[in-house]
């Protein structure tokens, strides 16, 4: 199904380029730079969170155009990361986090190819690519973006996303059979209350870190049968925006549950500082004590500028997957602009 | 096969132009092609910032016209605008713009379509965040928009938020609690007008 798939999808990639001129009419760089550093009690000086490292990176955001329009897209998002709490010979590592193309075939209709979001849950939704909070998707798959292809779209009331990817992350391969197929339909991002029904179901491998070069380690080469369903939503009322989303399904055939919900208060006089308050859980064996992973996270955002950003953030750990409870406080320098 | 896909992708993203330049864009311009000009086949997309057309001396330009100065946090030089050129076949029929603008609770998205005379066709909110927000996205509000022009928003004086007569001046606030909002609105339509102006015609006039 696989080498099917490779053909066609270099067939695609052939015709796009054969359909016009080999240059973006419209292009969008930005340079990106991430400072992150705090203090835990559990692993005393961190220069990380769970997500992010120290970075930094750029983002190449391409239009493709002939007489008629639009019909191509291009993002490239890569970040050369270093992560203390690696060893000096595995501490360093490039990131691909996004490497697609959208091709539109009409306007209900468009392929994804390349290194994206699953279409499951809150994730595919927001941008967490720089921020200390974020969804459920690390805990839920193991990875945000993974390698394949797509096909979404859009109707007036509602938008659908569907992906087939490798199950691998930021890694391109495939072990014991895995792969990966989510899909999400939700109302649009324009409402202020939206919401989204997720399912997934494929064999995920679970990795050390997060590497695209040199690859990040397997954790095992079994591959994991996923079988999910999920909610999600938003709802921006005056200055708060309430976050929402649960998961359940199984690890095998272990019953998993997740869920996270957050509010963010932006204040009103100052506009580019905000207030976030995060609780998010995962348990990967229903009735089993001990087995859950819940996380408090206070935090705060300040916009100098168009381009540089302020965070803080407190978290506390209740269980951690039997190691003991965790407290952290963060603070990050953020970078993103042209 | 994969990697091969991926490197071709890479190194011709590499080689091809490129500007700088960042889109305060639309989230589905699919979508909202399609209902705002039904008739239409595609659209090209435009990327520009302030400061790559113009700089300080434009923004100054921009600011007189407008009436008002820019916020530091939504509307400096590097902000990004992207305008959208709506086509039937090869033939334009249309545009659309969208900028930030600031409310009473955090930013308001403005998105104007317009006729190739610029004329509103239709107005809408991407985003907005007042607890009002039904009656400011309501059909009965932005009605009142259509068939304005840049011409009669210069008869809207920002500071005083006075009118000098004209078709601004007769525009309800169907709002009740988010006059604020509703001033938002009139400044953000304003300043998207004078932009579109520009990007479209390279001066302010």
């Amino acid at each position: 199904m696989f080498k099917k798939c490779n053909i066609f999808l270099s067939s695609l990639f052939i015709l796009a380029i054969l359909k016009a001129p080999l240059l973006a009419n419209e292009s969008l760089f930005y340079k990106e730079a991430n400072l992150i550093g705090g203090y835990s009690n559990r692993d005393h000086w961190v220069g990380k969170s769970n997500d992010l490292t120290n970075a930094v990176g750029f983002e190449d955001y391409r239009k493709f155009s002939n007489d008629y329009g639009d019909y191509l897209t291009t993002d490239l998002q890569v970040r050369l990361a270093y992560d203390s709490m690696q060893n000096s010979h595995n501490a360093w590592g490039i990131q691909v986090h996004n490497a697609w193309l959208l091709y539109k075939m009409n306007y209900a209709a468009k392929l994804r190819v390349g290194h994206f979001d699953p279409a499951f849950g809150l994730e595919p939704q927001l941008d967490t690519h720089g921020t200390i909070l974020q969804t459920l998707m690390m805990k839920n798959i193991g990875f945000k973006k993974d390698w394949g292809v797509g096909l979404e779209g859009s109707f007036s009331k509602f938008d659908y996303k569907t992906a087939l990817q490798l199950g691998s992350g930021m890694g391109i391969r495939r072990r014991d059979d895995s792969f990966l197929l989510t899909s999400r339909v939700g109302t649009p991002a324009s409402q202020n209350f939206q919401y989204g029904l997720s399912f997934l179901y494929g064999r995920v491998l679970e990795t050390e870190d997060m590497k695209t070069i040199p690859q990040d380690k397997l954790l095992s080469d079994q591959a994991i049968l996923k079988k999910r369903v999920g909610l999600d939503s938003q709802y921006l009322f005056g200055p708060y925006l309430f976050k929402g989303e649960v998961a359940y399904g199984e690890n095998d055939s272990k019953k998993v549950l997740g869920y996270l919900g957050e509010i963010d208060y932006t204040i009103p006089k100052y506009q580019n500082w905000e207030l976030e308050l995060q609780f998010q859980s995962w348990i990967n064996k229903l009735g089993e004590n001990s087995s859950a992973d819940s996380t408090l996270t206070l935090g705060t955002t300040y916009k100098l500028n168009q381009k540089t950003t302020l965070r803080a953030a407190f978290s506390h750990d209740f269980n951690n997957m039997n190691q003991k409870e965790e407290s952290k406080v963060l603070l990050q320098f953020y970078y993103f602009g042209v | 096969m994969l990697k091969l896909l991926f490197s071709v992708l890479f190194l011709f993203s590499i080689y091809s132009n490129s500007f700088a330049a960042v889109g305060c864009s639309l989230d589905d311009p699919d979508r909202d092609v399609k209902r705002l000009f039904p008739e239409s086949s595609g659209y090209l997309t435009k990327f520009l910032t302030l400061k790559e057309i113009g700089g300080q001396p434009l923004l100054n330009s921009i600011e007189k016209k407008l009436g008002d100065k820019f916020d530091v946090v939504y509307e400096d030089l590097d902000v990004p605008y992207a305008y959208y050129t709506i086509l039937k076949g090869k033939d334009p029929i249309g545009y659309i713009h969208g900028v930030n603008q600031k409310g009473k609770f955090g930013v308001l998205q403005i998105v104007l379509a317009t006729d190739l005379k610029q004329n509103i066709i239709s107005f809408y909110y991407q985003r907005i965040s007042s607890p009002e927000s039904g009656k400011f996205r309501s059909n009965e509000f932005t009605a009142q928009f259509k068939g304005l022009t840049l011409a009669d928003f210069y008869r809207y004086n920002i500071l005083d938020n006075k009118f000098s007569d004209g078709p601004v001046a007769k525009i309800v606030d169907y709002s009740t609690n988010s006059p604020e909002d509703f001033r938002a609105t009139l400044r953000g339509i304003k300043k998207d007008l004078i932009l579109l102006d520009y990007f479209l015609h390279g001066q302010v006039k």
